[in-house]
């Protein structure tokens, strides 16, 4: 067990550290970022000196060494825009997404799967029908979209839930069911056929055989044996849910750090992008050994090496 | 158990509750503004941005305010000021003013913050040549008197001392603390004290109530950060916000009818032209053309129906709300005059082939102003292809003149001459589109360094006539600023665009 | 019955987009002033104008066309790129491959729209941009699962039987396990589409992607957002459009799995 999260880490590290080195060479490419931090009445000597004075006149293997140099001791450098540690910035970002993401999952676990469970085993009836339309629109409606009409709907009109912004409980409520919409379209549709399948295995059967009720073969036998694949795939659609945050924050005026990303891409912040880029995959490999650990609790049979 | 399930329902309510409804406001005279920006920092004097000093003012005062109607110096922190001479000036300062800490302002003061500004170590953009770089010291005469010795003859020392250039910190403060825990905890004499700032969210202020001036009506004032126009809008029209700033011409009429708030608007100085670029090859190089295109272009029109009359129409490179500002002749909207100017110089309209560089969302409706002008030029049968940028490439095509013959900009706010004419009508300036014109250049030195008034007055009027005739831009319009204001706030909106909650009164309706 | 309403959408939708300077009454750039916001069902307009006086039609029409081209673009592209990739990784087992399928990993890594977006902010945007951009980021899927069926292919007994009747490697790969890898790749570029074609619309949304004046989905929610209090319709029909146009996709997406592949999963 310890060797494998040692040789997890270790590749954990090299990912990440490809990721930045991939995203540092790409936004060295891109436009000047001096421009827009400065006034626009600078003028063009002072935005050479600035250029020069934050070593943007470097070549590039240089400014990649000390780039390498800073990450290794967590140091992004300072944010253009901000003037302060990046690192800093986008850490303090991030418990504002994972609370948004914890209760998108949530939300996913209470609705997705008991709708994925019914669906199955109550195959091509009227009910299994309405679900599986459900689950395919909402794959098909645009979070962005979803989210517009909620605020007109919910705090234009009915005025129940505040349009944006972080405080209450109540500000959790319109981003996590936006969030959740697209996510749990896809779990319930894939609680839906593992539970398919294993319903069709034959220790089921026995089950069934031996006398035992439905709802226990159901709870006892399938959910369990059906929960891998969807916990592995719940840990690949973080990265996708992490993504959709993006699009949610900026909506709903969230103070996370998907807002922050496209912010700071936007205004060519490249110190808060690396740092972001570094905090979003660092996150995403964590949850997945945290996934990979949690098979071999569902599953005894799969030892971790 | 029971004693937990009632703390979980107690706990839920209180959570469910939407905090600080409007009617609660009311009672406790607090405001929220909705704006689409945060604050870039909480240091005074250290990064050039208009939104951060927006909000930095309500802790911080200047030297020197603007008359919101006249834009003419007018006392704040100096109760006056004398030029001595060509390259010093004087400034006679209030007594009695204390920070919010109770250290007292003096002319050390002014001398501290100028010279943070000034040092290299604070990497302060005030520091360059267009902010406080003709700056050579800051002399202490007494508590209450303070010399600025410039390097050269600035008569426009003036208007940084009162636009957001100059925001006082305290000497001993700054000295015993440092910049980086009075960025933290902004500490200024101005109207409102530094409660907190939420990132990405939200900036609280409280009144200061020993300020010099009288306390301010709001007890509280709290600045939310909505970058999404349609959430602020849902935000004012459910009453979370009870200021909400750029409201599009469009929904002017939706705020209107909501019944809870109403649309306040001010002529802003900030103005939006359409560049002619003769800093690379290509038909604007030939001044014919470029007077052919003002004639081409019906800029009522765009005011009327794409701004929703929501502008207003400028003739020069000034807009009257420039204390510069001298009245120059319209080009009159003529396609037969604009024929034949394409004529005379012998370009056939029909064989034009522009390329019109945008912004989108930067400046009111810029682009679809910018598809609009595209309309209209062909009519006379000039094709333009419209390319939008995101506003970083935008810049970058516009400094490294990659640009197509036209590009729509928007400038401001501009309150003086030089901070128009100089940048933009000089080649080796960062964003011009116009210059090596050796008049003009040879005027510009000149009119920069006048300090007699009338001598300035008289020099940007003769550049300001010289420049119509050049007609390096298809001259448009001042914006208008839209601010939707709940039925429970008294405010008037100001020209330089900022959101000034001293003024502001909150009513019980 | 989902079968027939995935192939009906889409058919529809298809020919929508192809039928689009036929149906559509004008051009879908041509502005008029005067007609500026028009509801829907006006005259001339039956889906409304927009704040220039376009055709809401018009724009919603020449919308499909784009928003098929760029989903079609990128699925060709991902398809051949991720499935040669993943075809030669799962044959070659050496450490190129074992370095590629790294590289894959990195990627997914990372969430696919924030990596579309962030190679779009830095090599621009624009329609060319776009379909690039959600390549790079889309490829991976495809390479990972013909890696995995190409893995699990080479082993049956027909393809080790050829193999020992000494068939060269690039016949091997192209003639007897390509076919059976087929239907894998046919069922994710099924799937994948309407992924893009949203996250398409999404980025645009954002700011990023592709750019007006150009009738894209995106691009025109983007747009209409702005005018949700004044004229519901700007944003009301691209949106309707695009979740009509995922929807048909997806139904006949999982109609391909069911048929042609039922284990897979993506």
């Amino acid at each position: 067990m310890r060797a494998y999260l040692l040789s997890r880490l270790a590749q954990t590290a090299l990912v990440v550290f490809l990721s930045l080195s991939a995203v540092f060479a790409m936004v060295r490419l891109g436009g000047d970022p001096v421009l827009l931090f400065m006034p626009m009445d600078i003028q063009a000597k002072d935005v050479n000196e600035i250029r020069q004075r934050l070593g943007f006149n470097d070549p590039l293997p240089v400014q990649y060494a000390r780039f390498v140099g800073g990450a290794l001791r967590g140091d992004f450098g300072e944010s253009l825009r901000y003037r302060r540690d990046a690192l800093g910035l986008v850490l303090e970002r991030l418990p504002a997404t994972l609370l948004l993401a914890a209760s998108a999952v949530l939300l996913t676990l209470v609705v997705a799967v008991p709708l994925g469970v019914v669906t199955a085993v109550r195959r091509n009836t009227l009910v299994d029908h309405a679900g599986t339309l459900a689950t395919v629109i909402g794959q098909a409606v645009p979070g962005f979209w979803l989210g517009l009409m909620l605020i007109y709907v919910f705090s234009v009109q009915l005025r129940w839930l505040p349009t944006g912004g972080m405080g209450s409980l109540a500000h959790l409520v319109m981003p996590s069911v936006v969030l959740a919409a697209f996510f749990s379209a896809r779990i319930a549709r894939l609680t839906r056929s593992a539970m398919l399948e294993a319903l069709g295995e034959d220790y089921v059967l026995t089950a069934r055989a031996k006398g035992l009720t439905e709802p226990r073969v159901v709870a006892k036998h399938t959910l369990r044996n059906s929960a891998i694949p969807i916990v592995t795939l719940a840990g690949l659609e973080i990265g996708q849910l992490l993504g959709g945050a993006v699009i949610t924050e900026t909506i709903f005026a969230w103070p996370g750090l998907g807002r922050l990303t496209v912010q700071a891409l936007l205004n060519r912040d490249f110190p808060v992008v690396l740092a972001a880029v570094f905090v979003i995959s660092a996150t995403y490999t964590v949850i997945n050994l945290l996934v990979d650990v949690l098979y071999g609790w569902l599953d005894p049979r799969v030892r971790l090496r | 158990m029971r004693s937990f399930f009632r703390a979980v329902i107690a706990l839920t309510v209180v959570a469910l509750a939407v905090p600080a409804l409007a009617q609660d406001r009311v009672k406790s005279k607090e405001i929220v503004i909705g704006l689409g920006a945060e604050p870039r920092t909480m240091l005074a004097v250290t990064i050039v941005d208009w939104t951060t000093n927006n909000m930095l003012e309500h802790i911080y005062d200047r030297l020197l305010d603007r008359d919101p109607k006249t834009f003419k110096p007018v006392p704040m922190l100096a109760t006056g000021f004398k030029i001595v001479n060509d390259t010093t000036w004087e400034f006679t300062l209030r007594k009695g003013v204390k920070f919010h800490n109770g250290e007292p302002f003096t002319a050390q003061s002014v001398k501290a913050t100028l010279e943070y500004a000034l040092d290299p170590a604070s990497k302060s953009h005030y520091a360059t040549a267009s902010y406080w770089g003709p700056l050579k010291e800051v002399q202490v005469v007494d508590d209450y008197t303070v010399r600025f010795l410039t390097k050269q003859p600035w008569p426009n020392l003036i208007d940084h001392a009162s636009l957001t250039n100059l925001l006082i910190m305290p000497a001993k403060a700054l000295k015993e603390l440092g910049p980086a825990k009075l960025a933290e905890k902004p500490i200024g004499t101005g109207p409102f004290k530094f409660v907190e700032w939420r990132r990405d969210e939200r900036l609280v202020l409280e009144r200061n109530t020993d300020y010099w001036g009288g306390p301010a009506d709001a007890s509280r004032v709290t600045f939310r950060f909505i970058p999404e126009f349609s959430t602020r809008m849902a935000a004012l029209l459910s009453g979370e916000i009870d200021i909400m700033k750029d409201v599009p011409p469009h929904a002017v009429e939706a705020v209107e009818r909501s019944g809870r708030a109403r649309v306040r608007s001010t002529v802003s100085s900030r103005i939006n032209y359409l560049a002619l670029v003769n800093l690379k090859p290509g038909p604007m190089q030939d001044v014919r053309v470029r007077r052919a295109m003002n004639h081409a272009v019906d800029v009522d029109e765009l005011i009327k129906a794409v701004l929703k009359g929501r502008a207003t129409r400028m003739c020069g490179p000034l807009a009257p709300a420039n204390v510069d500002y001298a009245p120059v002749e319209c080009y009159r909207y003529d396609s037969a005059r604009a024929q034949a100017l394409f004529k005379e110089a012998g370009v056939e309209p029909t064989k034009l082939q522009l390329t019109l560089d945008t912004p989108a969302g930067r400046y009111p409706l810029d682009k679809d102003v910018s598809l609009a002008i595209a309309a209209q030029l062909q009519r006379l049968g000039i094709k333009t292809n419209v390319v939008v940028n995101e506003w970083g490439t935008h810049l970058d095509k516009i400094k490294n003149r990659n640009t197509g013959e036209l590009f729509f900009l928007g400038w401001g706010p501009a309150l003086n001459g030089q901070g128009t004419i100089q940048p933009l009508f000089l080649a080796d300036q960062t964003y011009s589109s116009y210059g090596n014109n050796k008049v003009i250049d040879e005027k510009i030195a000149r009119a920069v360094t006048v300090m007699d008034p009338k001598g300035r007055a008289a020099a940007y009027a003769e550049l300001q006539k010289l420049v119509h005739d050049e007609a390096p831009w298809v001259f448009l319009w001042q914006q208008h600023d839209l601010y939707g204001v709940a039925n429970t706030v008294e405010w008037t909106p100001r020209a330089d665009e900022k959101v000034w909650m001293y003024d502001a009164k909150i009513v019980a309706r | 019955m989902k079968a027939w309403l995935g192939i009906g959408i889409t058919l529809a939708v298809v020919a929508a987009a192809v039928a689009a300077p036929w149906l559509a009454p004008v051009d879908p750039l041509a502005s008029d002033f005067a007609q500026g916001l028009r509801p829907p069902g006006a005259l001339g307009h039956p889906l409304g104008t927009d704040q220039l006086g376009r055709d809401l039609l018009a724009r919603v029409l020449y919308g499909a066309r784009l928003a098929l081209f760029i989903g079609a673009c990128t699925v060709v592209l991902t398809a051949v790129v991720g499935g040669l990739l993943g075809l030669v990784a799962g044959f070659v087992e050496r450490w190129p491959a074992t370095a590629l399928m790294r590289l894959a990993d990195v990627q997914l890594s990372f969430p696919f729209i924030l990596l579309a977006m962030t190679i779009n902010a830095i090599v621009g945007l624009g329609l060319r941009n776009i379909i690039l951009s959600l390549s790079a980021a889309g490829w991976v899927v495809y390479a990972r699962v013909v890696r995995g069926e190409v893995l699990s292919v080479k082993e049956r007994d027909f393809v080790q039987a050829a193999a020992a009747l000494g068939v060269g490697r690039a016949r091997l790969l192209f003639r007897h396990v390509l076919p059976n890898v087929a239907p894998s790749i046919i069922v994710v570029a099924s799937l994948q589409f309407s992924q893009f074609i949203v996250a398409e619309a999404a980025i645009s949304f954002l700011g990023f992607g592709v750019q007006p004046p150009t009738p894209a989905w995106g691009s025109m929610l983007a747009e209409g957002r702005d005018f949700l209090y004044v004229a519901w319709w700007l944003a009301a029909f691209p949106g309707a459009a695009l979740a009509l146009t995922a929807l048909g996709v997806n139904l006949l997406g999982d109609w391909l799995r069911d048929t042609l592949d039922p284990k897979l999963r993506v």
